[in-house]
């Protein structure tokens, strides 16, 4: 069969008009790219062009409530390397490993990275200006210092647990540089330059730079000058008492703004590296739990003032030393009891019977609504992370005995947080707020106020004239009762001391020997402006007694901040019992074969000072019937009992 | 004496130059830096390219007075010489393995690629054996199954190496040329679903195949491994817009586009010309195959219009996959752009194969 030329002409004309058809896709393909998808095709390819330096951002200072710097930064140098700038990799790899102090071998793998700009973390990171200079002075191809940032902490260990740390890639680890850690961080900034694959710049186009964004500062409701002083307290309290642990809050009753914070043992945030995270990580002041002890007993007081289950002078209480609850016999804290008091008189001697009788009158249900009330088994939403709830008593167990132990601060757990925020709550007129530490942020540059942080007051707890009542009750405890060594002349103190025994996390059980002592102090006590809160944990070489040990750090904290605060002095307070200066001298009485644990009955004036580890005095000094003046200090020796008798 | 009716065709001879000169610019500009970089001489490309555009323009000009029916006389020999070179090319240790693909013989950059000398001994084969049993090629086993035997086995050498790109382009060669020979319609739908299912199991009977298919599909999805040229590609393409950075002014040769100078020299192209370049030279190349099909209709003999139409078809489809890779369109292969890209072999054989379709376009009636 013949194929006529004409199918092959026609064959041919086919075949070409395919070739226009796929000629004409080429050229609509050739349009969309260059034409409609241009600008996005040229924003990638930049992209891809360009290398970034990075300019670090520099993180928002942290500043006490004058201004006062707590947190800043100093410019830091850091290793940037140019993998594929690097000309001799074995070369560039020793000589930057020898500075460096790190091993040839990861040096090497870090400058063959397939990246385009490897940092040498973290070896090379925030280095010294003489690592930096001597880096420098290798002049290696592709290796590079830049400028970073590094946290500093000008006052060490001031305010440490509170301030928390950043770590080395400034983003905030603990505390309120964690918290707040978004408005502080700032954003980096950086300079691209445009290159080709080998990092040689492309000359005709501009290199362009984003600035970093500093952080915003954040001005905290912490006074340095109270905090100096709650710094100063609880070092001088660790080096005479060797406790656990101390802590002390000190706080703006009428705002809930915090003035103070601190606890031991503590650490440099410049080092936490060296310091055990089980350090750094608890915040005692709202981490810590523990049964509050006396101090509590100010919730039972406001509680039963605001009901109106007592009239403190006219109501009389006998104790006896002990009182039967449920079956169970509670005693008091000193043996043979008080005999007959008015409550007022429970309140100053920190009768344990008197308060479960007080339990009583208040009624269960309503004791334990106004502990929920004033904040308790719930974060009080202080500003910072890692905050405890404490334990209550289930609702539904809850029988007579249970409500007995509470209304003296047995069987429940609390923070200090907590309690401070409670206490200030009973007596700055009744106002639950929330603690709080930051005040405002304030633009880093220019120092201008961003936005301030409002006071958040939750709810009304008592009346205006219940905590009046409390304060003054308070007061008289430690013009008259067991608060006495708070006493601050010129300064209407008011306060409540707190001895809690310890329970054995193991067997649930209370340890002998052991105490958390404390001291809840305010002033002035018609018109508060600071409430402090000090806390002792196991103190050694002294008789475990919140009055003997934290009643004077307390009184001392108060009185130093509230004059550094410039709150005037006044008059017309409750004096303390007997007039400074007509101090009476103090006989001493004979304590020898006296037990350890009666030893605080006695002493409310007197410092004692104990040395050796058995449960009775074998010794003391100075001898009985010698006078001395008020607060003086007793050293007794204890030992056995059978060497007492000797 | 004048042996010929006509003079050869001017216009093709004018697009072949100009091609020709624009290729020796665009392989300089795309080239110079990575020369620079590698041999430390930015002419290190050009010269060469310059050296094969010199003797494929002599050759050209020599194989325009020989006698196209001169080629039919030598197609068998030269056709069965491919075949051994093809053998030999697979032979370890003889033949030069480059990107994966052990399809070179010779040494160093003297080296040449015996499938681009099959792809034009085939053509002339099949021209010429074609025109000779044109009246058996409606039948389907004696006309069309024999006439793909040779090329079957041709491609079966060449996708040993293995070379996908030159293979279709041999493949696709030759069923243009027996479509236009006249084989029924049918046959074609038959074979070429018969074509189509074997295409895809040699897709699937190599991973790296697949991973071009899906990084096609989505390149921006792994713009680093499979998408990474195709995407190199495009960075270039696009910015170019409507003018071009300018001749000499392309970023992605700074070697973020592998191979500049050869797969991806169009990119380049349109990068520094823009649209306004681009498409000119696609203007050209389809001038080109425009001439072809013109050469091929005017032809004297079914011999000559087949050997236009082959040469022809070789050059569009060459150019048409290159295009369609470059601007992804279709996946990542390896096939040069006809002119414009850097390589002796090509550039020598697209000339003497110019030199080929001129001396036909003498003939013309």
């Amino acid at each position: 069969m013949r194929i006529s030329n004409v199918t092959v002409k026609r064959r041919l004309l086919f075949f070409l008009t395919i070739g226009l058809i796929a000629f004409a896709i080429f050229i609509a393909r050739l349009a969309y790219l260059q034409i409609f998808e241009n600008n996005w095709l040229m924003n990638y390819a930049l992209n891809s062009w360009s290398r970034e330096i990075p300019y670090e951002a520099e993180r928002g200072r942290i500043l006490d409530t004058r201004g006062k710097v707590l947190a800043t930064n100093v410019s830091s140098p850091s290793v940037l390397v140019v993998p594929r700038q690097v000309k001799d990799k074995n070369k560039t790899a020793d000589q930057l490993s020898s500075v460096l102090n790190m091993s040839k071998k990861r040096a090497y793998e870090k400058i063959s990275k397939n990246e385009s700009i490897v940092r040498i973390t973290p070896e090379g990171r925030k280095i010294s200006n003489e690592k930096a200079a001597e880096v420098k002075a290798l002049g290696l191809p592709g290796v590079f210092v830049a400028e970073d940032f590094k946290r500093d902490y000008p006052k060490g260990n001031f305010l440490a647990h509170v301030l928390g740390f950043a770590g080395i890639d400034n983003q905030g680890l603990t505390g309120l540089e964690s918290y707040y850690n978004e408005g502080l961080e700032g954003k980096d900034g950086h300079v691209a330059f445009f290159s080709d694959v080998n990092g040689n710049r492309m000359s005709d186009l501009k290199d362009e730079y984003i600035p970093p964004k500093s952080g915003a500062s954040l001005m905290l409701t912490v006074d340095s000058r109270v905090q100096s002083i709650v710094e100063r307290e609880l070092n001088n309290a660790v080096a005479a008492y060797h406790p656990d642990s101390a802590l002390a809050i000190a706080m703006d009753p009428n705002t809930g703004a915090i003035l103070g914070m601190s606890s031991k043992p503590d650490y440099n945030p410049e080092k936490y590296k060296t310091v055990s995270p089980d350090v750094y990580n608890h915040n005692l002041p709202i981490w810590k739990t523990y049964e509050p002890g006396s101090t509590f007993k100010v919730i039972t007081l406001s509680a039963a003032l605001q009901e109106k289950a007592v009239d403190l002078k006219k109501d009389h209480f006998y104790d006896s030393g002990s009182i039967e609850v449920g079956g169970a016999h509670l005693h008091c804290w000193k043996k043979g009891g008080h005999g007959s008091e008015s409550f007022l008189e429970v309140v100053q001697n920190s009768c344990n019977p008197g308060f479960v009788a007080l339990g009583e009158r208040i009624g269960k249900d309503k004791l334990f609504s106004y502990i929920d009330k004033f904040g308790f088994g719930v974060k009080t939403g202080i500003d910072l992370q890692g905050e405890a709830k404490g334990i209550l008593f289930n609702k539904d167990k809850i029988g007579p005995l249970e409500a007995a132990t509470t209304a003296f601060g047995q069987g429940v757990s609390v923070t200090p947080i907590q309690q401070i925020t409670a206490v200030s709550a009973a007596i700055n007129g009744g106002y639950l707020y929330q603690p709080q530490l930051a005040k405002a942020w304030v633009d880093t540059d220019t120092g201008k106020v961003i936005n301030r942080i409002e006071p958040v007051m939750k709810r009304k707890v008592i009346s205006e004239n219940t905590s009046k009542q409390v304060r003054d009750t308070l007061e008289s405890v430690v013009a008259q009762g067991t608060g006495r060594n708070a006493f601050v002349q010129g300064y209407r103190v008011g306060g409540k001391t707190g001895t809690a025994q310890k329970v054995d996390p193991k067997t649930g059980r209370y340890l002998s020997n052991d105490y958390i002592v404390s001291f809840m102090g305010f002033a002035p006590a018609d018109n508060p402006k600071i409430t402090v809160y000090v806390s002792i944990d196991h103190p050694k070489n002294t008789v475990q007694f919140g009055g003997t040990v934290s009643a004077p750090i307390a009184g001392r904290i108060i009185g130093d901040s509230l004059s550094a605060m410039g709150v005037k002095k006044q008059k017309g307070g409750l004096e303390k019992e007997v007039r400074y200066p007509d101090q009476p001298m103090i006989k001493i009485p004979d304590l020898k074969g006296m037990d350890k644990n009666d030893l605080r009955n006695a002493l409310f004036n007197l410092k004692l000072e104990t040395k050796g580890d058995g449960d009775v005095v074998t010794m003391q000094s100075p001898k009985p019937g010698i006078k001395v003046k008020q607060g003086s200090t007793i050293m007794v020796y204890l030992g056995d009992k059978k060497k007492a008798d000797d | 004496m004048r042996k010929y009716r006509q003079s050869p065709d001017l216009i093709l001879l004018g697009i072949a130059f100009t091609l020709l000169i624009l290729g020796l610019t665009m392989v300089y500009s795309a080239s110079a830096v990575k020369a620079a970089s590698q041999f430390g001489d930015s002419l290190y490309f050009l010269k060469r390219q310059l050296l094969f555009a010199v003797v494929g323009v002599g050759l050209m000009f020599a194989v325009m007075r020989i006698d196209y029916h001169f080629w039919g006389a030598w197609a068998k020999l030269a056709l069965i010489a491919c075949y051994v070179l093809l053998c030999v090319v697979l032979i370890p240790g003889v033949g030069l393995a480059r990107g994966g693909a052990r399809s070179w013989l010779g040494v160093g950059a003297f080296s040449i690629q015996p499938s681009e000398f099959t792809k034009v001994a085939l053509i002339i084969f099949l021209a010429k054996s074609l025109s000779e049993h044109q009246s058996l090629l409606p039948n389907f086993w004696r006309g069309l199954v024999r006439s793909f035997l040779p090329v079957l086995l041709a491609f079966g050498l060449i996708m040993l190496q293995p070379d996908l790109g030159t293979g279709m382009v041999l493949v696709l060669t030759c069923v243009i040329m027996i479509f236009i020979a006249g084989a029924r319609i049918k046959h074609f739908v038959m074979m070429g679903s018969l074509g189509v299912l074997g295409f895809v199991g040699l897709i699937v009977s190599a991973p790296y195949r697949i991973k071009r298919l899906t990084s096609f599909v989505d390149p921006w999805q792994d713009p680093k491994q499979g998408g990474f040229q195709i995407i190199q590609s495009l960075l270039a393409i696009g910015p170019g817009g409507l003018l071009g950075f300018g001749l000499g002014q392309s970023r992605q040769k700074y070697q973020y586009l592998p191979e500049p100078q050869t797969d991806f020299i169009f990119s380049i192209v349109s990068e520094e010309l823009g649209f306004i370049g681009a498409s000119f030279v696609l203007v050209l190349f389809f001038l080109l195959l425009w001439r072809g099909i013109l050469i091929a209709m005017k032809a004297p003999d079914l011999f000559g219009t087949l050997l236009a139409v082959g040469i022809t078809g070789m050059i569009a489809i060459q150019i048409m996959i290159n295009i369609a890779v470059v601007t992804g369109l279709i996946p990542v292969t390896g096939i040069t752009l006809p002119f414009l890209s850097y390589g002796g072999s090509s550039l020598t054989l697209m000339l003497v194969s110019i030199g080929i379709l001129l001396n036909v376009s003498k003939h013309a009636h």
